[in-house]
C-alpha cells in the first residue's frame, strides 16, 4: 500500500514534471552502511509530492531544480536530506536506526503518513518478520511483537481458531477482537460459530454451543508470505476512520506488489517436525473403583491399590505423533523499469500434519496483484486472492480425546481399540454414552472437517483530476464458502444416543466494501501553519447464508454422508445474516513548522442493525503530536522526540435482528412457530466509547536507543449486552440490552535499541510491555451478571462478570465463606459448604502484564532472531485437573488415605460470631470419596500464572552469491515454542475453552481437555533468480 | 482533458451524494429477520403450546414423581428429590416455569390478541384455556406466582401474586373460554383450528368439555376451605369429558427428539429411574386386600425374575435386591436395555401422552361426591373411573404395540367386582380407595394433580371411613433433604436461573429466598 500511494504521487510527478524548467537530471546509488545497494528508498524532492525508487542495485534518477532537497528514506533508517547544487551525482549511505520520527507508516486508510505526524499509538511489524515464524496462522506470530495485542490460540491443533484483542477485553458480550484490513478493505476474520449447524436449531438436544469443536479463523486464510507489512492501529484512530467495526482497533495489512529491479522468480520451501512438549500424567497406584464380574463398571479410580502384578500400558506418550509440515513458495514478481506497470504472481502450498493422529491442515494459495500508470491522471491497482484450506481437527473438552486418553485404564492397551469386527471395543459395563470414547477410537472416528474455498478481490483506481488532490476508490469482494463436517461416530459415546449424528453445514460469505477517499495534497494555510485532508465515504454489505443440514441414526455405520442417515431424522435449517454499513468520513491534519500536527476526524455512520431512528451516528476524533526537538533544536543533542495526544469517539451498532424478535418454526409435535430465547428490545440504540490516550517518542543516542510510551484509557457507555438474561415474566428468557457500561486502562512501552551496529555485525533490540485492566462498571437494569453461556464449558465456572469486577473474571458455584473470608464446613460431613448461586471469587484471568522480548543479530551472513513472551499473573482454570482428581487420577490423590482436616469453620451459627468454631472433623477422602467428586473448581483456578516462552528462534544464514545460480539464496532453521517455564500445573495456560467465535472476554483461560502447541523445528531455504 | 476530467470528477461526487442522501433508508433496510417471521397466523402459534401443555408436567414429572413416590432415581446416594429436597442453583423441578413465560409467553398474548381480532372465537377460547391452565399449573407448583405483570418485555422486576388471585385468574379465564367455545360466529372455522390442534383436531366441543374439567380439577382443589362446594365440582365434570374418547392427549411420530414421548427409551429421560415400594404395594394387594390388580402388570416393570419389586426410597440404589430381583427400568428392560424397541404402557417412544382424562376427572366427582355425602354418586363415579382407566391401559399398550398383553374383559370383570378395592356397595366406599385409584388412573403422568391430591390429604391423612391412610403405606423419606428443617415438601421453589438470579427483590418479599422456602403449606391447603 504504501508503495503503490507513493507511486501515485510519483504519477503527479509525471504530470507536472515535464512543465518544470531549470530542472537537472540526477542520479545515485544509496547504499547501506556494510556498503550494499538497498532498493526500494524513497527519494523524495522536499516539500513536494515529487519522488521514484530505487532499483535492484540502490540505483535511482530524479529530475531536480538546483537549490531543491532530496530526502532519502527507508524504513528502519535514518532519513538522509541533500540539497541539490551543481553536481549531478548524489550517493547516499543510509544508517539503520532503532527509531525514527520521519519514517513513513501506514496508517488510517491506507493513508502515508510521516510518522512524527500521528497522534495516537501505532506499531508495525514487517512481513517477513511474520513469514520467519513459519506459523501456518500469522495471528500467532503477532504475540510479543506489538505492545498491547494479546493472541490466544484455541489450542495446539492444526487450523485451532486464534483469538487477537487489542488494549484488552471491553465487550462484556459481543468480540472484542480489531478489524482485519486488506489493501484497504476490511476483509472477514470469522471463526465459524457453531450455532448456525442443524445441531444448534433451537429446541435440538444435540447442540455443541461453541464448546468440544473448533474451526480456523479465517484470517488464517492469508499466506504469510503475500504480507508485505501489517501495521496495528491500537485505538482511537483506528476507529475514528476505519468505522464501528474498529472500535476494537485494527490491523492493517499490506500485501506485496512487484517492484522494479526486484524479484524475479523466488521459491522458498520450509520443513517442519513437531512434537509435544510435554505429555500429561495420571497416577498408576490406585485401580478403578468398580469391577463387576471381572469387567469394569466405572472409570473412577478411587479402587484398591493395583497388584503389583499389573501390567500397564503407556496410551499417553504412543498416542502422540511426531508430525511433518511442508511448505512450498513460489513467486514471480517485477516491474517495467519506468515502474508504470508492476505485477506478481504468487503460488503456495501448506501441508500441516498435527501431532495428534488424524489432524492436518492443508492450504493452497494463489495471489496475482497489478498495478498500472494508465495514464497521467489515472492509476490501476488489482489484486485478487485466492485460497482454499482443508482443516481436520479432534474434538476437545468434555468429548475430546485428550480426556480419554488420561481417564483410560492404563493396564488396557488403549491402542487395540477396535474388536475383531472392526467396532469401537467396549471396556466397561457401562452404557455406550457413558464410557468416555477410547481416543485412539475417538481420533479415527469423530472427525472435523471443514474446506473453504476463498476469493479475496480488490479493485483500486487512483484518479488525479486536480492538481491538489487525488481520489482513490476502491471495491472489493471477499467470498468464501465454507463446508463443514462433524461427524458424531454411531459408535461413540457422543454419538450412540442417536446412532450416529452428521451435520453438514455450508456457509457461504460474500462481503462487498467500496470505499471512496477524496485526498487533498498538503497546501500552506497561512505563513506556517499548512493543512493536508481527506473526505471519504465507504459503503459495506456483509452477509452469509449458513445452510446446515443434520441426519441420525446412520446404515451403515463408516460410511460417512447425510444420504446414509435415517431420512425421518434429517434435518434442514438455513441461517441468513445481513448487515450493511454506510459511512461518511473526513479528516484534516493542520501542522506547524512541521512539528506541531493536530489532526481532527469525524465519521458519521448509518448501520441496519439499529432502529431507523437511531441508527445515523456522529463522532469525533482529536489527536495531535508536537516534535519537542525539533521545537526546541537545543535538546536535540540529548534527545529527539514527540509527545501526542488523542481523544476519540466511536460507535457501535449491535448484531443484525438483535432488537425485534423474530419466530422460529419449533421442531415441538405439530410443527408451528414460536419465540425464540431472545426478547424485543425496540429501544436500542448504539454504543459509544470514549477513548483518551497519551504518550511520548523518544530517541537518545543519535536514534540508537528508543522509547515509546502510550497511556490510555477507554469509557463504554450504554454497552449493548447480547443475550443478557432476565426474570422469564418478561415473556422472554434473553435480551439484547443498552446499558453496561465498562471502562479500560492501560500502558504500553516499546523499547527499541541498536546496541552494536557495525558493518559486520548489528545487534537490534525490541522489547514491548504492556498492562492493560479492563472492569465492568455497571449492567443494564441493575442485572447482577452477565455471562456467555457458551463458556459454561465446564461444571459451575463461567466468564460471568458483575459491577466492579474484571472484565475478565471467572464466576462460579465457589465454596462458601464467613465474613472473615474463611471456609464454611459442613458439620455433618467436614467438608466444604459451596454457593447454590454464582459468585464472584476474586478469580480474574488479566495478566499484571506482558512482555515481548526480540532481538535480531545480524553478523556477516548470519542472523539469528528470537521471540522471547513474557506474563506476569492472570489466573487460569486448570478443569482438566479437577478432573481427574475427581476421578481420582490425579497424582494430587495419591495421600487419599492421610486423614485430614479440611481447614475452616463450621456453619454451626456461630460461623460469624466472634468466636467461630474451627472445623475438627477428620476425613479421610479414600472412604470419603465427596472429598474429592464434590471439590469446587474453585481450588483449580491457579491464581497467578506466569510465562517465559520461546516462541520463535530464527537462524539464517545467506548462501554466498552465484550460489545454485541464483541471486539471492538462504538457509534457514527456525524454532517455533520451544521452550516454556511457568508455574502453571497444567499443559500450557494459553488455552480457550471455546473456540475463538465466542464473544467477550471468551473461554480464554479455562483449560479443559485442550491439546496445548507443540514445539516445532523447521528448516528450509529461500532462492531468488 | 482537463475539463474532462473535472466534469467526471463532479459528476461521481455528485452522484454519491445524492446516492447517500436518497436510498440510504432502503439499502439499510434489511434487518428484518429472514430466518423466521415476525407475525404469523394464529393457529401457527398453537402447535408448541399445545405440545408444552402436554409433556411440561413431565419434565417436572421427574421431581414431583419422586416428592409423590411414584418412582424413585436409585444411586449411589439418595437423591435431593427423594428426600423431599431440590436442588440449589438448579432449573430442575421448573420447566413449566419456563413453558408458561415463555413457550407460551408472548406467543399465546399473540395468539389470543390475533384471533380476538380476527373473531377466532374457538381459537381464542383454546387460547384461554392455555391461559389459565398455565397459571393453575405453576401456582399448585410454587405457590405464589407472578400473574398480573407477567409477559411484559420492558420490565425486569415482577411483583409476585398471592396464590388466591391467582386460582380467580384460572377461574375467570375459564368461564371466558367457556363461553367463546360455544360461539359459532364470527370465524370460528375447525379446519383452520384443526391445522396446528393436534390435541382435538379443531373440535371446540371437546374443547369446551376440557375447559369444564379443568375448572372441576381447579375448584376442587379447595377440599380443605370453607367455601368448597362439592356440587359445583360434579357440576363441571358432568359437562366435561363423558368417555376416553374425549381424553385430551398428544401422539408421536418419534421422528426427531421432540417429537417423541419425553418417556420413550430413546429420550433417555427416565432409563435410571425405578418404581417404588409404594406403587406397587398400591396394586399387589399388600394394601387392599390381597387383589392383584391386572393393570399391575401392563404398567409396572417386573424384576428379571418375573416378580413384581419397587425401591425402598430410603434405601441408597438397589439395596440388597440381587441383580435378578432389581426392578427393571419402566421399558421393561435390565439396566438401561430397551433401545429402539417398544417399551412399556406410557414408557414407549411413540404412546400418546395425557393431560387430562375422563378417568381422572370422575375420580374428581367421585371425591366431591363422597364429601358432599351422595354416595351413590360417588361410587358410580368412582367405578366409571377405574373401568375406564382399564380401558385406558389397554388402549395405551396398543398405541405403539408395546411388551404388555391387554388386560381381558375377565381380569377386567373380576377386578370390578373385587370389593376390597374397588366396593359395589356405596356405604363401603372409602376415600383411601378413591384417592389410590385416582393415584393409579395419574400415576406415570397426573404429577401435578396427584401431588396436589397428596398435599390437600397432608399425605398422610387418616380416612376416618377405612381407619387407615388415605395414601395407604405412604411414608415420607425418613431423612428429609438438610434444608427441609423436618418438614415435609409443599411446593417447589420458583424457577432458579429466571427468578433466584435475576428477581431476588421480589422473592424475597415472598420469604422464597429462605432455605426452607420449599416446605411453606400452599394458601389453598389450609382451610
Amino acid at each position: 500500500m504504501m508503495k503503490r500511494v507513493f507511486l501515485a504521487f510519483t504519477g503527479i510527478t509525471l504530470l507536472v514534471a515535464p512543465l518544470r524548467a531549470q530542472d537537472q537530471q540526477i542520479t545515485g546509488k544509496v547504499t547501506s552502511e556494510a556498503g550494499a545497494g538497498m532498493s526500494g528508498v524513497q527519494v523524495i524532492i522536499k516539500g513536494t509530492t515529487t519522488g521514484v525508487l530505487t532499483n535492484g542495485e540502490g540505483n535511482y534518477t530524479i529530475r531536480a531544480r538546483v537549490g531543491q532537497a532530496l530526502t532519502y528514506r527507508f524504513i528502519g533508517h535514518a532519513p538522509v536530506e541533500r540539497t541539490v547544487a551543481s553536481e549531478t551525482t548524489i550517493n547516499v549511505t543510509l544508517r539503520r536506526v532503532a527509531s525514527q520520527l520521519d519514517a513513513m507508516v501506514v496508517t488510517a486508510l491506507g493513508q502515508e503518513a510521516n510518522k512524527r505526524s500521528i497522534g495516537a499509538s501505532q506499531q508495525t511489524v514487517s512481513g517477513p518478520d511474520i513469514a520467519s515464524t513459519q506459523r501456518e496462522n500469522f495471528i500467532n506470530s503477532l504475540q510479543g511483537r506489538v505492545a498491547g495485542v494479546e493472541v490466544t490460540s484455541s489450542s495446539g491443533v492444526p487450523g485451532a481458531s486464534s483469538s487477537i484483542t487489542i488494549r484488552g477485553v471491553s465487550s462484556i458480550s459481543s468480540s472484542n477482537q480489531p478489524l482485519m484490513i486488506v489493501d484497504g478493505l476490511p476483509i472477514d476474520n470469522k471463526t465459524f460459530n457453531t450455532n448456525v449447524l442443524a445441531s444448534d436449531a433451537p429446541g435440538s438436544v444435540s447442540a455443541f454451543n461453541n464448546r468440544g469443536v473448533d474451526f480456523t479463523n479465517r484470517a488464517a486464510d492469508l499466506n504469510p508470505e503475500d504480507i508485505e507489512s501489517l501495521v496495528v492501529l491500537k485505538g482511537p484512530e483506528a476507529s475514528a476512520l476505519y468505522g464501528i467495526d474498529a472500535a476494537n482497533g485494527a490491523i492493517v495489512i499490506t500485501t506485496k506488489r512487484g517492484r522494479a529491479g526486484q524479484g524475479g522468480f523466488e521459491y522458498s520451501n520450509s520443513f517442519r517436525v513437531d512434537q509435544v512438549r510435554s505429555s500429561p500424567e495420571v497416577q498408576r497406584t490406585y485401580g478403578v473403583s468398580g469391577i463387576t464380574g471381572g469387567v469394569l463398571n466405572s472409570f473412577q479410580y478411587f479402587g484398591a491399590p493395583y497388584l503389583p502384578t499389573a501390567q500397564f500400558y503407556d496410551n499417553i506418550d504412543g498416542f502422540f505423533q511426531s508430525a511433518f509440515t511442508s511448505k512450498h513458495n513460489m513467486s514471480f514478481s517485477g516491474a517495467a523499469q519506468d515502474n508504470r506497470i508492476n505485477y506478481r504472481l504468487a503460488v503456495s502450498s501448506d501441508k500441516q500434519e498435527g501431532v495428534i493422529p488424524n489432524t492436518t491442515y492443508g492450504r493452497i494459495n494463489l495471489t496475482g496483484a497489478s498495478q498500472a500508470q494508465v495514464n497521467r491522471w489515472l492509476r490501476t491497482d488489482v489484486s485478487m486472492a485466492y485460497s482454499f484450506a482443508a482443516n481436520t481437527q479432534p474434538w476437545k473438552g468434555a468429548d475430546g480425546p485428550l480426556l480419554g486418553l488420561l481417564i483410560w485404564p492404563q493396564t488396557d492397551d488403549a491402542q487395540d481399540w477396535r474388536t475383531a469386527a472392526g467396532t469401537r471395543r467396549r471396556l466397561t459395563l457401562l452404557s455406550a454414552t457413558s464410557e468416555i470414547d477410547n481416543p485412539y477410537f475417538n481420533v479415527q472416528k469423530n472427525l472435523n472437517n471443514s474446506k473453504t474455498s476463498r476469493i479475496i478481490g480488490n479493485l483500486g483506481l487512483v484518479i488525479t483530476p486536480f492538481s491538489w488532490g487525488s481520489i482513490r476508490t476502491n471495491i472489493g469482494i471477499d467470498g468464501y464458502t465454507n463446508e463443514g463436517r462433524l461427524l458424531r461416530h454411531p459408535e461413540s459415546a457422543f454419538g450412540a444416543t442417536y446412532n450416529g449424528v452428521l451435520d453438514e453445514t455450508i456457509d457461504v460469505v460474500r462481503n462487498i466494501n467500496a470505499q471512496t477517499v477524496l485526498n487533498v495534497e498538503r497546501r500552506t494555510l497561512w505563513r506556517d501553519i499548512s493543512v493536508t485532508g481527506l473526505v471519504g465515504n465507504q459503503v459495506s454489505d456483509f452477509r452469509s447464508n449458513a445452510s446446515g443440514l443434520k441426519g441420525q441414526d446412520f446404515l451403515d455405520p463408516n460410511f460417512v454422508s447425510i444420504n446414509n442417515t435415517s431420512v425421518t431424522t434429517r434435518l434442514n435449517r438455513t441461517t441468513l445474516n445481513q448487515r450493511r454499513l454506510v459511512s461518511l468520513f473526513g479528516s484534516a491534519t493542520f501542522d506547524y513548522k512541521d512539528y506541531l500536527y493536530v489532526t481532527v476526524t469525524g465519521r458519521n455512520d448509518w448501520t441496519s442493525t439499529i432502529p431507523i431512528e437511531r441508527n445515523s451516528f456522529f463522532y469525533p476524533s482529536i489527536s495531535t503530536s508536537f516534535v519537542f526537538s525539533d521545537a526546541f533544536p537545543a535538546v536535540k543533542e540529548w534527545v529527539t522526540g514527540k509527545v501526542r495526544f488523542a481523544y476519540a469517539a466511536v460507535g457501535k451498532d449491535a448484531r443484525p435482528y438483535a432488537f425485534r424478535p423474530a419466530l422460529e418454526s419449533k421442531l415441538t409435535v405439530g410443527g408451528g412457530y414460536g419465540y425464540g430465547f431472545t426478547g424485543p428490545n425496540v429501544k436500542l440504540k448504539p454504543e459509544f466509547a470514549r477513548s483518551y490516550e497519551g504518550g511520548f517518542d523518544l530517541s537518545f543516542l543519535e536514534e540508537r536507543l528508543g522509547l515509546e510510551a502510550t497511556w490510555y484509557r477507554k469509557r463504554t457507555k450504554d454497552q449493548i449486552v447480547n443475550d443478557i438474561r432476565g426474570s422469564y415474566a418478561t415473556g422472554f428468557i434473553l435480551f439484547n440490552l443498552n446499558g453496561a457500561e465498562t471502562s479500560n486502562y492501560g500502558t504500553e512501552l516499546t523499547i527499541r535499541g541498536t546496541p552494536i551496529v557495525t558493518d559486520r555485525m548489528s545487534w537490534d533490540v525490541i522489547a514491548n510491555f504492556d498492562h492493560s485492566f479492563g472492569w465492568t462498571k455497571s449492567l443494564p437494569n441493575a442485572l447482577p451478571e452477565s455471562y456467555v453461556s457458551d463458556t459454561w464449558v465446564y461444571n459451575n465456572v463461567r466468564n460471568g462478570t458483575q459491577p466492579g469486577l474484571s472484565t475478565r473474571s471467572l464466576t462460579g458455584l465457589y465454596y462458601l465463606r464467613n465474613n472473615d473470608g474463611e471456609i464454611l464446613i459442613d458439620p455433618t460431613t467436614g467438608l466444604p459448604l459451596r454457593s447454590s448461586i454464582f459468585i464472584d471469587g476474586g478469580y480474574d484471568r488479566t495478566p499484571d502484564f506482558t512482555i515481548g522480548l526480540t532481538n535480531s543479530l545480524n553478523f556477516g551472513r548470519w542472523s539469528v532472531s528470537a521471540l522471547v513472551d513474557i506474563r506476569k499473573g492472570g489466573d487460569v482454570l486448570n478443569a482438566t485437573e479437577h478432573y481427574l482428581v475427581a476421578r481420582g487420577l490425579s497424582k494430587r490423590t495419591l495421600d487419599r488415605e492421610t486423614p485430614r482436616i479440611i481447614r475452616g469453620v463450621l456453619r454451626d451459627g456461630r460461623e460469624n460470631s466472634a468466636n467461630p468454631t474451627p472445623n475438627n472433623i477428620v476425613v479421610i477422602p479414600a472412604v470419603q470419596t465427596a472429598y474429592y467428586t464434590s471439590m469446587s473448581e474453585e481450588l483449580f483456578i491457579e491464581k497467578d500464572i506466569n510465562w517465559l516462552r520461546l516462541r520463535d528462534v530464527t537462524v539464517r544464514y545467506d548462501l554466498p552469491g552465484r550460489w545454485l545460480m541464483a541471486r539471492t539464496a538462504s538457509v534457514f532453521v527456525t524454532g517455533t515454542d520451544l521452550l516454556l517455564i511457568t508455574n502453571y500445573s497444567g499443559l500450557d495456560p494459553i488455552v480457550n475453552g471455546n473456540s475463538a467465535a465466542v464473544g467477550g472476554s471468551g473461554g480464554q483461560g479455562i483449560d479443559f481437555g485442550n491439546f496445548p502447541m507443540p514445539r516445532g523445528f523447521s528448516f528450509g531455504l529461500k532462492v531468488g533468480f | 482533458m482537463t475539463n474532462t476530467i473535472k466534469r467526471l470528477a463532479r459528476t461521481g461526487v455528485l452522484a454519491g451524494a445524492l446516492l447517500v442522501a436518497s436510498s440510504c433508508d432502503d439499502f439499510l433496510d434489511v434487518n428484518t429477520n429472514p430466518n423466521g417471521p415476525q407475525v404469523v397466523s394464529a393457529n401457527l402459534y398453537l402447535a408448541p403450546m399445545l405440545h408444552w401443555l402436554v409433556l411440561s408436567p413431565q419434565f417436572d414429572g421427574r421431581f414431583v414423581g419422586r416428592y409423590t413416590q411414584q418412582w424413585t432415581l436409585p444411586g449411589t446416594s439418595l437423591s435431593t428429590w427423594d428426600r423431599m429436597g431440590y436442588d440449589p442453583a438448579s432449573d430442575n423441578g421448573a420447566q413449566q416455569w419456563r413453558d408458561v413465560y415463555w413457550s407460551f409467553g408472548q406467543n399465546l398474548v399473540d395468539m389470543i390478541n390475533k384471533s380476538e381480532a380476527e373473531e377466532r372465537w374457538d381459537l381464542l377460547g383454546v387460547g384461554y384455556i392455555l391461559k389459565a391452565w398455565g397459571w393453575q399449573v405453576l401456582t399448585d407448583l410454587h405457590g405464589e406466582i407472578i400473574v398480573d405483570q407477567a409477559i411484559d418485555p420492558t420490565k425486569f422486576a415482577f411483583d409476585y401474586d398471592t396464590q388466591e388471585h391467582a386460582y380467580d385468574e384460572v377461574a375467570r379465564l375459564l368461564d371466558s373460554a367457556i363461553v367463546l367455545l360455544a360461539r359459532t360466529d364470527g370465524a370460528v372455522n375447525q379446519t383452520y383450528l384443526a391445522r396446528t390442534d393436534r390435541i382435538y383436531l379443531g373440535d371446540r366441543t371437546k374443547w369446551a368439555k376440557f375447559a369444564h374439567g379443568l375448572k372441576a380439577i381447579s375448584l376442587n382443589h379447595y377440599s380443605n376451605k370453607a367455601g368448597y362446594d362439592p356440587a359445583a365440582v360434579m357440576a363441571e365434570v358432568d359437562l366435561a369429558f363423558t368417555s376416553n374418547a374425549d381424553d385430551a392427549q398428544l401422539g408421536f411420530t418419534a421422528a426427531g427428539n421432540d417429537d417423541t414421548n419425553f418417556w420413550g427409551r430413546t429420550r433417555n429421560n427416565i432409563t435410571n429411574y425405578r418404581q417404588t415400594q409404594f406403587v406397587v404395594n398400591l396394586m399387589n394387594g399388600t394394601q387392599f386386600g390381597g387383589v392383584v390388580d391386572p393393570r399391575m402388570s401392563r404398567m409396572l416393570s417386573p424384576s428379571p425374575d418375573g416378580l413384581y419389586r419397587g425401591l425402598d426410597i430410603n434405601v441408597v440404589g438397589f439395596g440388597a435386591m440381587t441383580a435378578t430381583q432389581q426392578p427393571n427400568n419402566f421399558h421393561g428392560f435390565a439396566g438401561t436395555g430397551g433401545t429402539l424397541v417398544p417399551g412399556r404402557y406410557l414408557f414407549d417412544d411413540k404412546v400418546k401422552m395425557p393431560v387430562m382424562t375422563y378417568a381422572q376427572l370422575q375420580f374428581v366427582k367421585a371425591e366431591a361426591a363422597y364429601r358432599s355425602g351422595n354416595r351413590p354418586v360417588a361410587l358410580t363415579a368412582f367405578r366409571n373411573g377405574v373401568g375406564a382407566h382399564i380401558d385406558y391401559v389397554n388402549a395405551r399398550n396398543l398405541d405403539n404395540g408395546q411388551n404388555p398383553t391387554q388386560i381381558t374383559g375377565a381380569e377386567r370383570t373380576a377386578f370390578l367386582a373385587a370389593v376390597a378395592a374397588v366396593p359395589t356397595d356405596p356405604n363401603l366406599l372409602t376415600m383411601t380407595q378413591i384417592m389410590s385409584q385416582k393415584y393409579i388412573a395419574q400415576w406415570g403422568w397426573g404429577h401435578n394433580e396427584i401431588w396436589m391430591d397428596m398435599r390437600r390429604h397432608h399425605y398422610t391423612d387418616i380416612d376416618p371411613a377405612s381407619g387407615v391412610q388415605v395414601y395407604p403405606g405412604f411414608t415420607p423419606p425418613t431423612t428429609l433433604h438438610p434444608d427441609n428443617g423436618g418438614q415435609i415438601v409443599q411446593r417447589i421453589r420458583p424457577r432458579y436461573n429466571s427468578e433466584y438470579v435475576w428477581n431476588s427483590t421480589a422473592l424475597n418479599a415472598i420469604g422464597a429466598l429462605a432455605l426452607d422456602y420449599h416446605t411453606k403449606p400452599l394458601w389453598i391447603i389450609q382451610p
